[in-house]
């Protein structure tokens, strides 16, 4: 449970975010035109930019919450990841998802291991274990970026874009892996991909002017979508389902 | 290969630098413990040799952990100006007389010490002006402050008397000339704690070699640790330099050094630099001592003619097409 209230994000002398209130229940997905704030609003969520306003997790202020709790409570997925470590292999990657979880000043415990491990498993990337990040293509880079959240087992899955830079086939794998994960993970979705949001199939928050205005299924309606994208729709392109 | 090879060499050299020099000692003479030889040996070379060790540990640690909090592999506290910082804080003391005790730490090694920590906090609170990804910027203002208190040196020297002129240009070129063991001891224990900072958050810096935002998602106190183990740094920086005067290139060439040996992830590469970087600067000061000149070549002038060119490769191989 997240609670926006009268959040306000200026960078520089720019209003990104005017004023926001907005309570998240359950899952979601957030759409909007280019620069509307979406993937802002997540790292206000975050708290990964200055803002002024409250967000409450769990009742509880974001900013109240040690740095180790907030990353078990919540995790963010980048649309691109940059690395400056050209060595680190995925395996390694993955297994720093558990820096949170981890009380010894020495080496990750066995069960931290054995959990990464899993991770990989489960989105079938484990023959790419020891390979390094940064050779990874952007679908894999996508996939190990998932395993990491996975490993660090946060309640609240925050995706930024996940299929911005994948090809129609890799945005399905992603797209039913996130599906998926609504299971257990209180998903938030943040994406251009209006055929993705609809077969994630959550609650619609859609930003513009500054303001948000919140949706069901009938977001995905033609005229809907015409009036709020401002342009026509022929298709949705890729079919996920 | 060639690391066995490297490591070999390395230690060979280790083992004879203590009898090179301008009086080259035998094995047997210093043995004799009422010999002028053997004083050298213990009072001169050793103390020496062991000072060496832990000045090039520091250099060599400090350049990777600056390397690896601002994710770029030309920051060292050599080119941010924290080395210049501390020259001028030595520099100050130097010119104003001040060369009393206070606790064990001459006022020199002090004011060296207030040097490059006001410089650091100078650096953070100009960044906090840049973009969080702009580190490049920030290397500018490093070397604009150097720059800067190149200057502010200059103003020293025209007010200083010759003698104290000759003491601050032999500083500025970096010496390893120590007598005695309080330095070395000193200088040991800086090494042993940043050594142990460094290892004590080796796993908040393999998350922050990847990226500031990432490491902060994952749970990391990324604003305590790049301040605490800058802090520690600038400190073991800051005596290193007010004792020895300037040695750079160290940390900008020894870190490169074990990356290429060893490409492996940053909290397995600690003991490894802080060793090659330790055994790398016994290598250059054998260098200087053995090089025949008038008297030995100040450490500085041995580091920074290796350094140079290394720097500019480093420039170009980073921008080549």
């Amino acid at each position: 449970m997240i609670k926006c209230s009268n959040v306000t994000c200026k960078f520089q002398e720019k209003t990104v975010l005017k004023n926001i209130s907005l309570n998240i229940h359950s899952h979601l997905s957030i759409l909007g035109a280019n620069g509307a704030g979406k993937s802002t609003l997540a790292k206000v969520i975050c708290d990964l930019v200055s803002y002024e306003g409250t967000v409450l997790v769990n009742e509880k202020n974001i900013k109240e919450y040690s740095l180790k709790e907030r990353a078990i409570l919540l995790s963010y997925i980048p649309a691109k990841l940059e690395v400056y470590d050209n060595f680190i292999t995925l395996e390694e990657f993955v297994l720093l998802g558990r820096f949170a979880h981890k009380t010894s000043l020495f080496d990750y415990s066995k069960k931290d291991k054995i959990i990464a491990k899993e991770c990989l498993e489960f989105l079938h990337i484990e023959h790419l274990a020891t390979h390094p990040i940064n050779a990874l293509s952007s679908g894999e880079t996508q996939l190990s970026l998932i395993a990491q959240a996975l490993a660090q087992q946060s309640k609240i899955i925050i995706f930024d874009e996940p299929t911005a830079n994948l090809d129609p086939k890799n945005s399905k794998i992603i797209a039913e892996h996130i599906k998926g994960l609504k299971e257990y993970h209180q998903v938030i979705l943040i994406t251009h991909d209006i055929a993705l949001a609809a077969f994630i199939g959550s609650d619609v928050a859609f930003i513009k002017d500054k303001s948000v205005e919140l949706f069901d299924e009938e977001f995905f309606q033609k005229e809907q979508l015409e009036r709020l994208y401002e342009v026509s729709f022929e298709s949705y392109g890729v079919k996920y389902d | 290969m060639i690391k066995v090879f490297l490591w070999f060499s390395l230690l060979v050299i280790l083992s004879i630098s203590p009898f090179l020099g301008a009086i080259n000692l035998s094995f047997d003479s210093i043995l004799d413990f009422t010999s002028l030889d053997s004083e050298i040996f213990f009072e001169l070379r050793l103390p020496r040799l062991f000072f060496t060790l832990f000045a090039g540990a520091i250099l060599a640690l400090s350049g990777l952990l600056f390397q690896t909090l601002f994710r770029n592999a030309l920051m060292t506290p050599y080119t941010l100006g924290i080395s210049s910082g501390a020259v001028l804080g030595a520099g100050i003391a130097i010119k104003l007389g001040l060369t009393s005790l206070l606790f064990g730490i001459t006022t020199i090694s002090l004011f060296g010490f207030l040097g490059a920590i006001l410089t650091l906090f100078l650096l953070i609170y100009l960044s906090q002006f840049l973009k969080s990804s702009q580190h490049e910027s920030l290397l500018l203002l490093g070397i604009a402050l150097s720059l800067f208190y190149t200057s502010a040196l200059m103003v020293v020297f025209y007010l200083g008397s010759s003698v104290q002129n000759d003491m601050l240009i032999r500083f500025t070129m970096g010496s390893l000339s120590i007598i005695g063991w309080q330095h070395p001891i000193l200088l040991g224990a800086m090494a042993l704690l940043l050594l142990v900072s460094v290892y004590f958050y080796r796993y908040e810096l393999q998350l922050l070699s990847i990226s500031d935002e990432g490491a902060k998602l994952r749970g990391v106190n990324t604003k305590k640790t790049t301040l605490i183990l800058l802090s520690v740094s600038s400190l073991a920086i800051g005596i290193l330099v007010s004792i020895s005067g300037p040695i750079g290139f160290i940390g900008l060439v020894v870190p490169h050094i074990v990356t290429k040996l060893y490409p492996v992830t940053v909290e397995r590469r600690i003991l490894k630099t802080a060793l090659f970087g330790a055994l790398f600067l016994v290598f250059c000061d054998t260098l200087s001592r053995v090089i025949q000149t008038q008297s030995e070549l100040p450490i500085g002038i041995v580091t920074a003619i290796i350094g140079g060119p290394f720097f500019i490769y480093l420039i170009i191989s980073r921008s080549s097409k």
